[in-house]
């Protein structure tokens, strides 16, 4: 009888596989060990996103204030456009690095979760 | 594509992908609480209420 055949093809990422919810202290140590080898990394490349987001967010904003056509509008177009070819030439991997980011959020969010939830389950217990 | 009029829908292109919305960041794990909460829920014992 082969009537299930989603869970076959259904794709869970690598993290949702390898971090089960926990049992013991020792895995919570393990779990947060882990979640620390990566924070740093994670930090860094979500500092960096974000700078270079509100950067463009404040010209994004800019460019809806001023009414197409203008002198300023014109200028802040061209800002957009330069700071774009500057983004690409400091940060080339920007996009990689925007979705690595993106996975070990997910990834770090998950585990943190798993500890969050291992905790509460401590603290209920001992009421 | 016309060179003049593509800059501003590339201008539109850029804009909308790098203003995309960003989370901010998880916060580090907090140190593992100890073994022992520190105040159990039990009512003390040592007041009395009752004037003497």
């Amino acid at each position: 009888v082969q009537s299930r055949e989603f869970s076959s093809t259904t794709e869970l990422a690598d993290y949702v596989v390898k971090y089960k919810p926990l049992v013991s202290m020792d895995q919570r140590q393990n779990y947060k060990d882990d979640f620390n080898a990566e924070y740093d990394e994670y930090r860094l490349l979500h500092a960096r996103v974000e700078s270079i987001t509100h950067h463009f967010t404040q010209l994004d904003a800019q460019c809806r204030k001023l009414a197409p056509g203008t002198k300023e509008y014109q200028k802040v177009q061209e800002e957009v456009l330069k700071e774009y070819k500057k983004m690409k030439q400091h940060s080339p991997n920007y996009h990689e690095e925007k979705q690595r980011c993106e996975y070990l959020h997910n990834k770090l969010a998950h585990i943190k979760r798993l500890i969050a939830d291992f905790d509460q389950r401590r603290a209920q217990a001992w009421c | 594509p016309v060179e003049g009029s593509g800059d501003a829908n590339c201008v539109d292109e850029i804009l909308k992908e790098m203003t995309q919305s960003w989370p901010p960041p998880l916060t580090a794990i907090h140190t593992p609480c100890k073994t022992e909460p520190s105040k159990f829920p039990f009512p003390t014992k040592e007041s009395h209420p009752f004037p003497s």
